[in-house]
């Protein structure tokens, strides 16, 4: 799959760091008291990405001397920000240092482009260049650099979770020891996205139904984006997080993706239950940066 | 799962009283539909549309409509309601099993967020403290009248408007199917917005953990926001729903604590209501194995017109 990458590939990414490097990140740190506890304090944040674009996001930090292991709650596909994921355990921040960054577009990030859902993974799809995803990627890049750049962080246990840009922005900057990743965008998205009727692959299907000229425009673009280009770079511990057999992107449809994948990899197929999907995550996540009382930081249902 | 968990919702003496006269007040504001055609959604097989009404206060709000393509003739109608930081999505997967679907995007979602927009989080604790003002005043009726933007539909048989939803989308089919006479079927999964008081004391994540951040902030206000939440209570319109309903429930539902599902089931008040219990999920509440309970469901009630069923 590898292979199949445009032939400039590497210029058109490193172009984009080289932007993202040209700016200073400026950040601005605001406690928010409302949503800090006894056991974690929670941060707005906001900081310049290319463009230049000023973005939002939440920096929550245990109490307590660090370092701390932390996980990056890359950008989501659709348009609000969570402090952490909905039915995760609010006292997940005692023990991780967490950051959640909204991308151009998302809610708080959202002037002045705001973005629709659906709408995004289509808008300006024809033009890779200036398509929207190649801002949104330096974005989830800058905030990896943000959470790398703090001191209560430890080095060696920052996880990145979230979909194709938790890889994508793991592939992208060094630092990150741990992935977490669920493909939903650009796992060889113009081969499936004609495979199923569902959002937010179905926007490929209604673009290209109203623009077929454009097809092989689109082609170009998301070749730029395709998951099994980035995976040699991604040498991070990774967990694999595959639909349920059937699904579009079930353990067959990544099978090459985990392949190329530059560190150890640990494939998971949907049990279709996000009590068991859920829970693996968290057991993974706390195996690999050593926390032995997961029961205290898991919601109290799965328990 | 806390078998022995009693709920603490108490309905108001009022509560009858506060939603008629905010019905009234929705009442005095024209419906004013609107249809607006998406071609780039809209294929051979399903024509999309972006629809817009307006809701208490003024608020104009915005839905997207499917329906299936060259059916002019009435047909059954489904409201489709947003989870609490879904973006609605484009119903289009209903449109293909026949039904006319409206998804309904209440304000302060994407493209209903001009005249109101307290975000995420903060919207489940804006005006908590004042029943008249709360968030969901309005978020409720916004809900409640796309059943009016249906029956301004030609295409839609207002004998056969079901409505389904899960999460939050699940809480206001509750309180719709409470609400609406013209709802024939509902379907309510992992049910958010009921038991409010009980959500908070029984899971700690968000979204009901806004509630446990603003009581630490203010303890004080406590009483004020029990009362107030009182009256939004799922668990408070339950006793109105005359219509078949069915409710899924995850036993490990990290979300929407399944005790919630329990205490909203036992308060229904239609006859025809049946309880799908999935042990070994969570907020997921069984979706993919309940999909086909759901479809029967529909079909069965929605699908023929009322006086042609056996």
């Amino acid at each position: 799959m590898a292979d199949a990458r445009p032939a400039d590939f590497e210029r058109y990414w490193q172009e984009t760091l080289d932007a993202l490097a040209g700016l200073p990140a400026r950040p601005e740190l605001d406690v928010l008291p409302l949503r800090s506890t006894e056991f974690a304090t929670l941060h707005a944040l906001r900081l310049t990405s290319v463009g230049p674009y000023r973005l939002f996001g939440y920096l929550s930090i245990p109490a307590g001397r660090g370092l701390f292991p932390a996980i990056y709650y890359a950008p989501k596909y659709q348009s609000v920000l969570e402090i952490i994921p909905q039915g995760t355990a609010n006292m997940q921040r005692s023990r991780y240092v967490t950051l959640s960054l909204a991308a151009r577009g998302q809610r708080n990030s959202d002037a002045p482009y705001a973005a629709m859902f659906p709408g995004l993974l289509t808008d300006g799809i024809e033009r890779a260049e200036s398509y929207a995803f190649r801002g949104i990627a330096a974005d989830a890049i800058r905030g990896l650099q943000f959470l790398l750049s703090r001191t209560e962080v430890d080095p060696t246990r920052v996880a990145v979770v979230g979909n194709d840009l938790a890889l994508i922005a793991a592939a992208l900057q060094p630092g990150a020891t741990h992935v977490v990743t669920t493909p939903q965008l650009f796992h060889r998205a113009v081969d499936l996205a004609p495979r199923t009727p569902a959002y937010p692959l179905e926007e490929i299907n209604d673009y290209l139904r109203a623009f077929p000229a454009r097809a092989a425009d689109v082609r170009r673009t998301l070749g730029y984006y395709e998951l099994a280009a980035f995976a040699p770079r991604v040498i991070a511990a990774t967990l694999l997080m595959a639909g349920a057999p059937g699904a579009v992107t079930d353990a067959a449809s990544l099978e090459t993706l985990a392949a190329a994948l530059g560190g150890a990899v640990t494939v998971h197929a949907s049990e279709e239950s996000t009590f068991k999907d859920g829970l693996q995550i968290e057991r993974w996540l706390a195996e690999q940066h050593g926390i032995a009382d997961l029961a205290a930081i898991i919601p109290e249902q799965w328990r | 799962m806390r078998a022995s968990y009693r709920s603490v919702v108490r309905k108001p003496a009022d509560f009858d009283a506060f939603w008629a006269d905010v019905l009234a007040q929705a009442a005095a504001i024209p419906v004013a539909p609107e249809l607006v055609p998406v071609p780039l959604r809209t294929s051979d097989e399903i024509e999309v549309f972006e629809a817009f009404w307006t809701s208490l206060d003024g608020v104009r709000i915005a839905g997207w409509y499917c329906r299936p393509a060259r059916r002019p003739e009435p047909g059954p109608a489904i409201l489709f309601m947003p989870g609490y930081q879904m973006d609605p999505p484009i119903p289009k997967e209903w449109a293909r099993m026949g039904y006319r679907a409206l998804s309904v995007a209440p304000r302060g979602k994407l493209r209903s967020m001009r005249q109101f927009n307290p975000g995420y989080p903060n919207l489940l604790t804006h005006n908590i403290v004042d029943r008249h003002t709360y968030a969901y005043r309005g978020f409720y009726v916004d809900a409640w009248r796309g059943v009016d933007w249906l029956l301004s539909r030609p295409e839609v048989d207002p004998a056969r408007i079901g409505v389904a939803g899960s999460s939050q989308g699940g809480g206001l089919a509750v309180t719709t199917a409470a609400m609406r006479p013209e709802i024939r079927a509902a379907s309510a999964g992992c049910p958010y917005l009921c038991g409010f008081m009980d959500a908070i004391e029984l899971c700690h994540t968000y979204p009901y953990e806004e509630i446990n951040d603003y009581l630490r902030a203010h303890p004080e206000r406590r009483g004020a926001v029990e009362e107030t939440v009182a009256y939004f209570d799922g668990l408070n319109f339950a006793d109105r729903i005359a219509c078949p309903i069915i409710v899924n429930i995850g036993l490990q539902d990290n979300v929407c604590p399944p005790e919630t599902g329990h205490a909203l089931f036992d308060r229904i008040g239609s006859p025809d209501k049946q309880l799908y219990p999935y042990d070994g999920h969570g907020h997921d509440a069984g979706r993919v194995r309940h999909r086909s309970v759901m479809d029967a469901f529909f079909a069965k009630h929605l699908a023929s017109p009322p006086g042609s069923r056996s």
